[in-house]
């Protein structure tokens, strides 16, 4: 009898522990913290080596490529569609590549961090020519930071000098400027562009997103509580117009509604696959897919359990 | 028998009323003659010129418990609730800056308990308590030093409990509540400029400097040379350039620095990068810091701040940050000085790598699949573990990779 009753009480403290940790380990600050797979993770290969400080990639949806630049080896390196090595491009105009768009007529545009300028990558006759910004003051100081393409393959870039980010044509021609000049912005780290062309930007300091319409205008600006929106470092937006926030203190990713709500959080602070320790940067393919760089790995993920 | 039994009731009865009033009496009315009766030296606490008012009251158990308690000197409960309990904390040391003694709770680090003769009952002299904590040699010890200073009144400009000000200043614009800003003498003093609306402590040091009018230790050339219209309009506070070009008029060579992997290059707070961290004029800190190092980096690195004073046990030179990272740019992560070599740098951990667990090329971490190095195991910016380990050191650590 006196056993029965141990079991019994045994099993229901066994029931709640499961419960309190089930409901803990689901949620952080009450946000509901949901599942992603993770589908790949690269760093290293007996042909490629391993990384050294990736700053960005970049995934061509017609061709079925993922391009990264590896800023300290100073190269661009390629992958296929199962994110196997290919082939890279190593240049001495290949400075410190950060960040790297690819339009769909095959030309490539990098950032370099030694320099601050646009590059224009020409792969085939395997020339790196430096982009001149027109319609500029030469005498205006710009230091290009990250890139963006946007629905008409303009070049969308960070200015980090300046709290601002340019419109460009492919030429170099400067088409818009878009500096909100509101209080409480202390310059954006990184940029993406959505289906629609609206403009996301983060401000890693002002713990914000800034959305911006294609005229320019500013449309929103959100963020959430500093506990959990600790240090965003950059952005992506996937095909139903949710916001991706990377948060390099925290480890996780802030997913938020378009109208800047927060939704969930993705992942959890680590150093293991699946985890994220000190991530910098985060992209959303043209299939949903999210890549993260995380030190000198490149992790993909696919939301949901499966 | 009734009756008998009615007296031995009411002879109880009065002899509990008996009881139950000399005990009130000498707990409340006299405690001070009952705890003398011991305690000789308690009548010296009324030579003082101030005495605590429950002291001068009687009322001992206020704060001790005549019979028995976990604290020291039968004090009735912690020492911070028995101060806060008639000095409320919230209410009397309020301020997004509180003086550390007072979080802590350790108001007796500065006031005595029963009497004293100094005002407030403080230990000693306002100075002296002051420099016990403060380095005396740093606030005083230069050649020219501010009169309140010199005269050791500390509190003529700081809040010894807590302010809404950094510092713990009293008020905003102390310095214009004895100094006239718009003096004729203040403006001869500033080569003619009117400074009223300037911000005094760009350029002077409140306690104490070698150089003449208590400007900062070290000093911008054109500044030291009164050279004003190198950044100034001529006559004006207006500065000549905009934003960063007004630096990187003289300093354009110091970009180079920036053109890093990881990097500052930043509007920042003020629009000018340059501005977030350096002063124009003059600074007591290396490289004309605006502020202490840690103050420079937490006020944009705040979450750190936050990590780093919840930590139980952090990196010994954590205040120290330019000792480990670099503060324009840095191909290294973290903005490290040294990359992975960071920790054995001018011999301060110069075991490292000859350590007993290897690092570097020939141990990768199977997690992350990097070569091991000391911030593998540790964190220097803080941790609950001893040693600033990122896990406990019997057996948490070592299996986040050797798995048992």
């Amino acid at each position: 009898m006196s056993s029965n009753i141990v079991d019994a009480v045994k099993t229901n403290v066994l029931i709640i522990v499961v419960l309190l940790v089930a409901l803990c380990g689901g949620s952080a600050y009450g946000v509901e913290t949901k599942k992603v797979r993770l589908a790949h993770l690269i760093a290293t290969d007996e042909f490629m080596g391993r990384f050294n400080e990736p700053g960005s990639v970049f995934y061509d949806g017609l061709k079925k490529r993922l391009y990264v630049t590896d800023s300290g080896n100073k190269r661009l390196v390629s992958f296929d569609e199962e994110f196997r090595y290919l082939s890279e491009l190593s240049h001495k105009g290949f400075s410190i590549p950060l960040s790297i768009v690819k339009t769909s007529t095959g030309e490539f545009y990098i950032t370099d961090a030694e320099t601050g300028q646009i590059k224009f990558v020409d792969v085939k006759n395997r020339t790196i020519v430096p982009l001149r910004i027109k319609g500029m003051d030469e005498k205006e100081r710009f230091v290009a930071g990250r890139l963006a393409l946007d629905e008409k393959e303009n070049l969308v870039v960070t200015d980090r000098l300046n709290r601002r980010i340019l419109v460009l044509r492919r030429d170099g021609t400067l088409l818009k400027t878009i500096e909100p000049g509101v209080e409480g912005l202390y310059g954006f780290v990184d940029v993406k562009v959505d289906e629609k062309g609206y403009i996301y930007a983060v401000d890693t300091l002002g713990r914000k997103v800034y959305m911006f319409d294609r005229t320019g205008k500013l449309v929103r600006r959100f963020g959430a509580d500093n506990r959990i929106m600790r240090f965003p470092v950059s952005v992506a937006v996937d095909s139903r117009g949710y916001v991706y926030v990377l948060d390099r203190h925290s480890g996780r990713i802030l997913v938020f509604s378009g109208r800047g709500d927060l939704q969930y959080l993705l992942l959890r602070k680590g150093v293991s696959p699946g985890e994220l320790y000190n991530p910098g940067y985060i992209y959303i393919d043209v299939e949903d897919r999210i890549y993260t760089i995380d030190g000198n790995r490149v992790q993909i993920f696919v939301e949901g359990d499966q | 028998m009734k009756r008998t039994m009615t007296i031995i009731c009411l002879t109880a009865l009065t002899g509990l009323v008996f009881v139950f009033y000399s005990a009130a009496y000498a707990a409340k009315k006299d405690t001070r003659r009952l705890c003398l009766e011991c305690h000789k030296e308690v009548d010296g606490f009324f030579d003082k010129k101030r005495v605590h008012k429950p002291v001068a009251g009687g009322q001992c158990t206020a704060c001790h418990n005549p019979h028995a308690s976990k604290h020291k000197d039968l004090i009735g409960a912690d020492r911070e609730e028995l101060c806060y309990g008639c000095h409320p904390k919230d209410r009397l040391f309020r301020g997004k800056v509180v003086h550390q003694p007072v979080v802590e709770g350790l108001c007796l680090e500065c006031h005595a308990s029963h009497s004293s003769d100094n005002p407030w009952l403080l230990r000693g002299k306002e100075v002296e308590l002051c420099f016990g904590c403060h380095k005396k040699e740093e606030i005083q010890g230069r050649k020219f030093v501010h009169p309140e200073v010199e005269s050791g009144r500390c509190t003529t400009c700081h809040d010894p409990h807590g302010s809404t000000l950094m510092g713990l200043i009293v008020k905003e614009n102390m310095c214009i509540s004895c100094h006239n800003a718009g003096s004729d003498g203040l403006k001869m003093a500033h080569s003619g400029l009117n400074v009223k609306g300037t911000r005094c402590l760009s350029c002077h040091s409140p306690h104490s400097s070698d150089n003449a009018g208590i400007v900062k230790a070290n000093v911008h050339k054109p500044f030291a040379e009164k050279r004003c219209d190198v950044c100034h309009e001529p006559g004006s506070k207006e500065v000549a350039r905009k934003g960063y070009n007004m630096c990187l008029a003289c300093h354009d060579g110091t970009m180079q620095s920036f053109y890093k992997r990881y990097n500052h290059l930043m509007a920042g707070k003020e629009g000018n990068f340059c501005a977030d961290c350096h002063t124009p004029h003059a600074s007591d800190e290396r490289a004309l810091l605006k502020d202490r190092e840690d103050k420079t980096c937490w006020q944009c690195h705040e979450d750190t701040e936050g990590f780093t004073h919840s930590a139980r046990y952090v990196h010994p030179d954590l205040k120290k940050c330019l000792d480990c990272h670099v503060s324009h740019g840095s191909n290294a992560r973290y903005m490290l000085t040294a990359g992975d070599n960071t920790c054995s740098m001018e011999g301060c951990h110069p075991s490292q790598g000859r350590f007993t667990h290897p690092v570097g090329e020939k141990a990768i971490d199977p997690r992350s699949r990097e070569p091991m190095n000391c911030s593998t195991c540790h964190n220097p910016m803080g941790s609950p573990e001893e040693f600033i380990l990122r896990a406990g050191k019997v057996v948490e650590l070592c299996i986040k990779c050797h798995q048992i």
